[in-house]
């Protein structure tokens, strides 16, 4: 049912290509295009998609999929090993809208694939309100770009935040305190920065690994 | 940073020791200084056993323990049988800090401060594993533990912990607050932390 509305849209706009798996269609479109697909499928009366149900980011830094280059690299395998091997995928973030129609029951994936150098999306909150906060925590947490949004600052995190947490090369061990810790030693957790400690402040360090460095991948 | 040294007995008034805080060791007590340790000693136990079945409590609730939280409160387990019914929601009026919940960064700067408005004596419980060592948010926005940023006198593990733990917890700090020295003039301070 749904192969309709990628023959829809790609009617409309010849340069978007679709894909299906298992009844989850998802059109891929160039960036400049998005605001346009986005409201042709808001206003279509075959589509009638009125609900922006999510907005999503995704980091392919570790694994390969059809839509970034063939390949099979399973996303299961330790991190740390595929990024010594420079996978370098690129266009290496998508930004997904899913798109529900409610009288129509019917949902598509309208997908915008990113280069790391240029991370820049027009925002589509001329065209549903909801997209507001979607847009602010894609990049608080992905550090994606949507040029036009009336107020992009991070949603969740604090503004002395630095960095983007959810991409795949933040450091897992990397805690940004706001609130100086307490020195004590800690039977259980590792020493901490006091005198007799390591140095390393206790939030970065973990059970029986007291002297990993934080800034380093994990 | 040195702890203040717990002495449960109160029994030794300051002036008989020998070269201050470092050397506990008590020397030649004269009647006068015998007699005011042992009023010392009853007063402190007085105002322990005072202090121990009437905590205020300033629930800091920040997560999903808050459902246990609730029901440690409620008739049926009924934590007011140990004298600890008085949920207070200011700070300053509160005796026992309860974090229940998952801390994160960003709220940590908060917990700090109520912390700070509480009055002394005061005493703080980390309910659930989330506030005594972040429990499985090992993650960038969590505070691996309340103790991290102020001092913690009971830890209740569980995910979350039943409310009888919560009891548990309970009673282990009124024992604590039994045995430790109170006095009538000048509160004990506690140690000056993040310095
Ligand atoms: S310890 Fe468990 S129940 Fe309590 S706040 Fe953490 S996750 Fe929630």
């Amino acid at each position: 049912m749904s192969q309709a509305l990628i023959e829809l849209v790609r009617g409309k706009f010849p340069d978007a290509t679709g894909s299906s798996h298992r009844g989850d269609e998802v059109v891929t479109v160039p960036r400049e295009r998005v605001v346009e697909v986005i409201g042709f499928l808001r206003n279509d009366p075959a589509a009638e998609m009125k609900l922006l149900r999510q907005i999503a980011a995704v980091d392919v830094l570790t694994f390969r999929s059809e839509t970034t280059g063939g390949g099979s690299i399973a996303s299961i395998e330790a991190p740390a090993y595929a990024l010594q091997k420079k996978p370098s995928v690129e266009p290496r973030y998508q930004v997904a809208y899913n798109l529900y129609s409610i009288t129509r029951r019917q949902s598509l994936r309208v997908r915008v694939e990113l280069r790391s150098d240029d991370m820049k999306v027009p925002t589509i909150t001329g065209l549903f309100r909801t997209a507001d906060w979607w847009e602010r925590y894609i990049y608080d947490m992905f550090g994606v770009h949507f040029d036009g949004h009336p107020n992009l600052q991070r949603l969740m995190l604090y503004p002395e935040f630095v960095g983007y947490p959810l991409r795949k090369d933040y450091p897992v061990r990397k805690r940004q305190l706001l609130v100086p810790e307490l020195d004590f030693p800690d039977l259980v957790r590792g020493p901490g920065p006091g005198p007799g400690g390591a140095g390393v402040p206790m939030s970065q360090t973990h059970v029986g690994r007291a002297n990993v460095d934080p800034n380093t991948y994990d | 940073m040195k702890l203040p040294m717990l002495r449960p007995e109160g029994n030794v008034p300051e002036s008989a020791r020998l070269g201050g805080e470092e050397n506990n060791v008590p020397v030649m007590l004269s009647r006068l200084d015998e007699t005011i340790g042992f009023f010392e000693k009853n007063l402190s136990n007085a105002l322990g056993w005072a202090r121990k079945n009437s905590i205020f409590q300033y629930p800091f609730v920040t997560a999903c323990c808050g459902m246990e939280y609730m029901s440690a409160m409620a008739g049926r387990y009924d934590i007011a049988r140990f004298g600890a019914e008085f949920p207070r929601f200011s700070p300053r009026q509160a005796d026992l800090l309860m974090i229940v919940g998952t801390i994160n960064v960003k709220q940590s700067p908060v917990l700090k401060r109520v912390y700070d408005q509480m009055c002394e004596p005061k005493w703080v419980m980390a309910f659930g594993v989330c506030a005594s060592s972040g429990g499985f948010y090992d993650n960038y926005a969590t505070l691996q533990g309340a103790d991290r940023i102020i001092p913690v006198d009971v830890y209740v593990p569980g995910c979350p912990p039943r409310p009888e733990q919560v009891l548990d917890g309970l009673k282990i700090l009124q024992d604590k607050i039994q045995t430790q020295r109170h006095r009538a003039s000048t509160m004990e301070r506690a140690p000056e932390m993040g310095k």
